[in-house]
C-alpha cells in the first residue's frame, strides 16, 4: 500500500543527498539544545573557582567529583524513586483513560449544552495551578488523604488539558469509520472503545509522556501535601538537596543534583514518525462482530 | 485542487459534501448520545468540579476578602479590585508577561517545522533528533534554571565569552533589567520547542499517507507538501498547541521563581502576574490580594482564549 | 538598645539538662510517638540527626522526624499546613518571622512548661531571648545566634601591599583599602557591596546612628539622614570607587562565590558561612576574619533561630521534650563542636571559636557585644522584600539614594500602619 515512495526514490537522488539540508538544519538545532546540558556537566566536576575561570575549559584539570557525593545522602532515595513510579503511572494511566473517554465524547457526540460544558473545561485550564493549591490541601485534609501516597496522584487524574488535547485529535480522525459502525448498531460506548481508541494511540502516547513529565517534574504539590520524606516522590526530595542558605541561591558545592530522570525511555517510546499506512478495512464491519 | 477543499466540512454546519447513507432515526441516536456522553464525560467533570471548579470559586469569593496570614477572613468589598487599580507592580508584572507569551509563541513555528522535518518517511537518526529536542521538557525546573544562569553569566558566562570574542561585552543577562525578560523568553522556547513538536508528531500521524504519495505523483517537492498537505491538515493540532502555549506562558512561574530570585533587581522588570500572585499570597500573606490578581489574570486568559476559538473558524480544518 | 554580652564562663545550668528524661511527659502520652522537625538548612542536617538520635537515645519512646525543606519553600509549605492545620509539630523560626507566626496563634506559648521544668531562661544570650517573647508569652528557646564580621583574602591583601584589617578600622579605612586592592586587569575587585540588609546595610545603618525600625516598632527610620548614610556608604564602593562588582554582577554570582575564587578582597559574612568557609580549600588558605569597620558606632544586627511548637500539635508532652532538649547544653555543645553555629546558650561561644582554629572566629563572638536583633515588627514579611526591592534602585543607580530611602520607608509605614489597625 505505501510502497509507492520507494518506486519514486529511484529515479532522484540517493536517499542521504536528497536528506542532507535536513540533517545539517536538524544538527545546528540539536546543538543549540543541548549545550545548557554540556555546560552543565563540564561545570559539575569544576570546583567553583574553575569554573569562574575565562576562557572556560572543556575539560576541568584537575576533575572535581565532590559535588555528587553528597547527593544520595539524606535521601531514602529508592523509596522515593518507587513513590515517583506510583504517582506517576496513576496520574497517566488515570489520564489516558477518563481524558480520552471525555475527549470523544466531547468530539462525536451531539447533545445539548456540549459547548457550554466545554467552555467549563477550558476554563478550568485557564486557571493559574498555584490558585489550586490551598483550596486542595483543605480538600484533601477532608478527605483524611494528607501525607499518603494517594494524595500525591488523586488530583492529577483530573485534566482539562487532556480531555482537550483528546478532543482536537478526535475531531481530525475521519468520520467514515465511526459512522459504519454506527450503522451497523455499535453504540457510542463500543465504537470508542473499539474504533477510536485503536486509532488514537499517537494521541495517548503523546498525552501519556507529557503526563508522565509533568508527574516528574511536580514540585509544589507534593511538597507541600505530604511532609514525610517517605511518602514523597524525587522531585522534592531532591529539591531538599538544593537548597541552600537564606543569604544565598547557590553555593559552589552543591551547585548541581542529577536532573534527568535516569532513563530516556519516555523520548524513546515517542510515537514512530513513520506513519501506518490508514487503513480503513481492518474495523469496517467490527461493530457487527461485536454486538451479540 | 487543493486538500483544503476536501475537508470543508465543519461540525455543524450540516454541509455533507460526500454521498453518505443517512444513519436511521436521529433523534434516536441523539437521546442515547447524550446518555452515553454522559456516562463517558462524568468522572472527569466530577473531578474537575472538586479540584478545580470548586476551588476558584472559593477563590473567587476570597478575592473580596481581606485575611489573616493563618486562615480567618474578613469581608472587604471592592476594596482589593480599586487597589490592584492603583498598583504599577501588577501593571508591570502584565506588561512582562505578555512579552514572554509572544516570545514563547515562537515555539510554535519552530515545533512544527521540527516536527515536519522529523516526520519523513525513512528518515536516519530520527531517535536521536527526538531524543535531543525532547531533552529540556524531563528535565527538572530546578535543573534547567542552574545550567541557564551558567549561560547567562555576565562575568563568565560563555555567552558573554562568545560576545567578548567578537568585541561586544554583554551584561548580566538576567540581572539586567533591559534583558532579563527576554532572557527567560528564550529559555521558555528552548523549553517549549520538544514538548510541541511530541503534539504535532501525533497530530501529523493522523494525516493519511495517500494524501502525500498522491502529491508526489503529481510531482510535488517535499516542501510544497508540506505548506499543501502538512499545514492545513493539521490546523487542529496546531491550534491546540497554540491555546495551550499562550495559557501555559501567561502562567509562567518557575522561571521567575527559579531564574530572577526576590533579590535580584531586575525582579520588577521580569516578574509575571503568577509570580506577583505567589508573592503576595505565600510571602506577604495578602490572600484576598493575591485572589484578586489571580482573577484579573483568569480575565486576561479568557479574553484571549475566547479570541482564539472565534478566529479558529477562519483557519481551522476539522475532518 | 539591647546590647548582648555572652557570658564566656559556662552558665551554671539549671533543670535543663540532659539527664532528665520528662518522666511526667512519658506517663502522660503512652506508647511511641514521633514528632517531626521542620528546619531549612541542609549544612547543618548532619549535626541536627547526631543531635536527634542522642535524644531518642535518651527517651526512647520518642522518635524525631526531621523534615529538611529548602528555605526557598519553606515557609510557603509551613504557613500552608499550618493554615490547614497540620504542619510539623516542632520547627525552626526566625526573629523576623516571630511575631507575626505568634499573632496568628499558630504557636504555642511555652510559659507554662518553662516553669513547671524550671528552665533558667537566663542561660540564653538576652537578645535572642527577648525576641521569642511576644506579648508576656514566650514561644521557643533559642537555637543559635549569628553575627556579622568582615572576611578578608589575606593573599589578596599581601599582593596590593595593604595591612590587614584591624578592630580599629573606620569606613574610611575600608574604603582605601578597597580602592588599593581593586584591581580592573584582573579582574579583581577591594570589596563585595551587595543590597543584602542583614549582611550588609542594616549594620552600616545603625552604625552611623540610625535606626531601621523606631523603637515603638511603629515607624521606619530609613528615610532620616543616619540611615541615608549608611546606605550611601555600600552604593559609592560601587558608583563613585568602582571598588566592588556591580549589584548585577552580585546577583549572577553571591558575593560568598565571588569572595571564595579570589574575584573580591573582602566581604561581609555572617558566622553561617564558617561552614562553606572549611569546606573550600583555597578559601581555608586564603580566608581570615576582621571585626566590622564602624562609624559613629560599633553596632550591628543580628539574627538567631528559635525552636517553636505548632500549637495543634497532637503531642504536646512530647514536643516540649524535644524543644527542651535542643535548647539544653548538651544540644548546644554539639552544634558548638562541629563549628555549625553559635549557640545561643551562654557559655559555648569558646567551643565553637576553637572549632575551626584555621579562622580567626573570636570576632564574631566579640561582635555580639554590639549586636541587637534584627528589626521586626507584627507583620515583617510584609515590608521587608518590597522596602529591600526599592532600596536597591539605588545600587544600579536608577535612583538616588534619597528618594530610594524616602519610597522604602514609605512602603515601611504603609504595611506598619495596616498591622496597627
Amino acid at each position: 500500500m505505501a510502497d509507492a515512495v520507494a518506486a519514486t526514490g529511484s529515479q532522484k537522488l540517493p536517499r542521504w543527498r536528497r536528506d542532507l539540508w535536513v540533517h545539517v538544519v536538524l544538527m545546528l538545532g540539536a546543538v543549540l539544545m543541548i549545550s545548557p546540558f554540556v555546560l552543565e556537566v563540564v561545570t559539575s566536576v569544576k570546583t567553583f573557582a574553575q569554573a569562574t575561570h575565562t576562557p572556560p575549559s572543556l575539560v576541568p584539570h584537575p576533575f572535581h567529583w565532590g559535588n555528587y557525593k553528597d547527593v544520595f545522602e539524606s535521601l531514602p532515595f529508592g523509596r522515593q524513586l518507587l513513590n515517583t513510579v506510583v504517582m506517576t503511572l496513576a496520574r497517566t494511566l488515570g489520564q489516558v483513560l477518563l481524558c480520552s473517554a471525555a475527549g470523544f465524547a466531547f468530539a462525536r457526540l451531539q447533545f445539548r449544552g456540549r459547548g457550554l460544558l466545554f467552555g467549563l473545561f477550558l476554563s478550568v485550564l485557564m486557571v493559574p495551578s498555584q490558585l489550586f493549591l490551598l483550596p486542595n490541601y483543605e480538600i484533601m485534609q477532608h478527605l483524611g488523604l494528607l501525607n499518603s501516597i494517594s494524595a500525591l496522584w488523586l488530583p492529577g487524574i483530573f485534566s482539562a488539558f487532556g480531555t482537550f488535547l483528546m478532543r482536537q485529535f478526535f475531531l481530525q480522525l475521519p468520520r467514515e469509520l465511526e459512522e459504519a459502525a454506527r450503522i451497523d448498531g455499535a453504540n457510542p460506548l463500543q465504537v470508542y472503545w473499539w474504533v477510536m481508541l485503536p486509532l488514537a494511540t499517537p494521541a495517548l502516547m503523546a498525552l501519556a509522556i507529557l503526563t508522565a513529565i509533568w508527574s516528574w517534574n511536580d514540585l509544589l504539590w507534593p511538597l507541600i501535601i505530604n511532609t514525610d520524606p517517605s511518602k514523597m516522590p524525587v522531585s522534592a526530595g531532591l529539591a531538599a538537596l538544593q537548597g541552600g542558605a537564606p543569604h544565598q541561591l547557590s553555593r559552589p558545592d552543591g551547585w548541581l543534583a542529577p536532573s534527568q530522570p535516569a532513563d530516556d525511555r519516555a523520548v524513546r517510546d515517542l510515537p514512530a514518525p513513520c506513519p501506518r499506512g490508514h487503513r480503513v478495512h481492518r474495523s469496517q464491519g467490527l461493530a457487527t462482530a461485536l454486538t451479540p | 485542487m487543493t486538500v483544503t477543499e476536501q475537508h470543508q466540512d465543519h461540525p455543524g454546519t450540516g454541509s455533507r459534501t460526500s454521498l453518505r447513507p443517512e444513519p436511521p432515526s436521529r433523534s434516536g441516536l441523539r437521546r442515547q448520545d447524550a446518555m452515553w456522553a454522559t456516562v463517558l464525560i462524568a468522572p472527569t467533570a466530577i473531578g474537575l468540579l472538586v479540584f478545580s471548579i470548586w476551588p476558584t470559586l472559593l477563590t473567587f469569593y476570597y478575592s473580596f476578602t481581606s485575611w489573616g496570614a493563618f486562615g480567618g477572613h474578613t469581608w472587604a468589598g471592592l476594596e482589593n479590585y480599586t487597589q490592584l487599580l492603583h498598583d504599577s507592580e501588577l501593571l508591570q508584572s502584565l506588561v512582562n508577561t505578555a512579552i514572554l507569551s509572544l516570545i514563547t509563541l515562537l515555539s510554535v513555528p519552530l515545533g512544527i517545522v521540527v516536527a515536519a522535518l522529523l516526520h519523513r518517511p525513512d528518515f536516519r537518526l530520527t531517535r536521536f533528533y527526538r531524543t535531543v529536542y525532547f531533552l529540556p521538557a524531563v528535565t527538572l525546573p530546578a535543573s534547567i534554571a542552574l545550567m541557564w544562569r551558567l549561560v547567562y553569566n555576565g562575568d563568565f558566562g560563555p555567552l558573554n565569552w562568545t560576545l567578548s570574542l567578537v568585541g561586544i561585552d554583554g551584561p548580566s543577562w538576567l540581572a539586567d533589567s533591559h534583558t532579563a525578560i527576554y532572557a527567560l523568553g528564550v529559555v521558555s522556547i528552548w523549553g517549549s520547542i520538544g514538548y510541541n513538536m511530541v503534539l504535532f508528531l501525533a497530530g501529523m500521524q493522523a494525516i493519511p499517507r495517500d494524501y502525500y504519495e498522491a502529491a508526489e505523483l503529481d510531482g510535488a517537492g517535499s516542501i510544497s507538501q508540506f505548506f499543501q498537505i502538512t499545514v492545513p491538515l493539521l490546523t487542529p493540532t496546531t491550534f491546540f498547541v497554540t491555546v495551550i502555549t499562550v495559557i501555559n506562558a501567561l502562567q509562567a512561574f518557575d522561571l521567575v521563581f527559579l531564574m530572577i530570585g526576590k533579590t535580584n533587581p531586575a525582579l520588577e522588570k521580569s516578574q509575571t502576574v503568577v509570580y506577583l500572585f505567589y508573592e503576595k499570597g505565600f510571602v506577604e500573606s495578602q490572600g484576598g490580594y493575591a485572589a484578586a490578581i489571580a482573577f484579573v489574570l483568569l480575565a486576561v486568559i479568557l479574553v484571549f482564549t475566547a479570541v482564539q476559538f472565534r478566529m479558529q473558524r477562519r483557519w481551522v480544518h476539522y475532518g | 538598645m539591647a546590647a548582648l554580652c555572652v557570658g564566656l564562663a559556662a552558665a551554671g545550668c539549671s533543670g535543663s539538662d540532659t539527664g532528665s528524661n520528662g518522666g511526667a511527659a512519658a506517663k502522660a502520652e503512652s506508647g511511641a510517638v514521633t514528632i517531626s522537625y521542620a528546619i531549612w538548612e541542609k549544612p547543618q542536617l548532619a549535626t541536627m540527626q547526631k543531635i536527634a538520635a542522642k535524644f531518642h537515645a535518651e527517651n526512647p519512646k520518642i522518635t524525631v522526624d526531621i523534615q529538611l525543606t529548602p528555605w526557598e519553600q519553606y515557609w510557603t509549605k509551613l504557613q500552608t499546613s499550618l493554615k490547614g492545620g497540620s504542619g510539623a509539630d516542632v520547627f525552626w523560626m526566625n526573629i523576623p518571622n516571630l511575631k507575626k507566626y505568634a499573632n496568628g496563634g499558630v504557636l504555642m506559648p511555652i510559659d507554662a512548661y518553662v516553669d513547671r521544668d524550671k528552665v533558667d531562661l537566663g542561660n540564653y544570650v538576652p537578645a535572642v531571648m527577648d525576641a521569642y517573647k511576644f506579648k508576656d508569652h514566650v514561644y521557643a528557646l533559642p537555637k543559635d545566634v549569628d553575627a556579622i564580621a568582615l572576611w578578608y583574602n589575606k593573599e589578596l591583601f599581601k599582593q596590593a601591599g595593604v595591612d590587614y584589617p584591624t578592630a580599629d578600622w573606620t569606613w574610611d579605612d575600608l574604603t582605601a583599602a578597597a580602592q588599593k586592592l581593586t584591581d580592573p586587569a584582573k579582574g579583581v575587585y577591594g570589596i563585595a557591596a551587595p543590597a543584602e540588609d542583614q549582611a550588609n546595610y542594616d549594620n552600616t545603618i545603625l552604625q552611623a546612628g540610625g535606626q531601621i525600625l523606631s523603637a515603638d516598632g511603629k515607624k521606619s527610620g530609613l528615610d532620616s539622614p543616619e540611615a541615608i548614610r549608611g546606605l550611601q556608604f555600600w552604593v559609592d564602593l560601587i558608583n563613585k570607587y568602582h571598588a566592588s562588582p556591580s549589584l548585577q554582577q552580585m546577583t549572577d554570582t553571591d558575593s560568598e562565590q565571588m569572595f571564595t575564587s579570589g574575584k573580591v578582597a573582602m566581604y561581609y559574612g555572617g558566622s553561617w558561612t564558617v561552614l562553606d568557609m572549611k569546606a573550600i580549600p583555597e578559601a581555608k588558605r586564603f580566608a581570615d576574619v576582621a571585626p566590622m569597620p564602624h562609624d559613629a558606632q560599633h553596632y550591628s544586627v543580628s539574627n538567631g533561630l528559635g525552636m517553636v511548637i505548632n500549637s495543634k500539635t497532637k503531642h504536646p508532652d512530647a514536643a516540649w521534650q524535644w524543644v527542651k532538649y535542643l535548647g539544653g547544653k548538651a544540644a548546644a555543645q554539639m552544634q558548638a563542636e562541629t563549628g555549625t553555629v553559635i549557640p545561643a546558650y551562654k557559655g559555648m561561644a569558646d567551643a565553637w571559636v576553637k572549632s575551626s582554629p584555621e579562622f580567626n572566629l573570636q570576632v564574631f563572638v566579640d561582635q555580639l557585644k554590639y549586636a541587637q536583633p534584627l528589626p521586626s515588627s507584627i507583620d515583617t514579611p510584609a515590608w521587608r522584600d518590597p522596602a529591600a526591592a526599592e532600596l536597591a534602585k539605588a545600587w544600579t543607580g536608577s535612583a538616588s539614594v534619597e528618594d530610594a530611602a524616602r519610597k522604602a520607608a514609605q512602603i515601611m509605614n504603609d504595611a506598619l500602619a495596616k498591622e496597627g489597625s
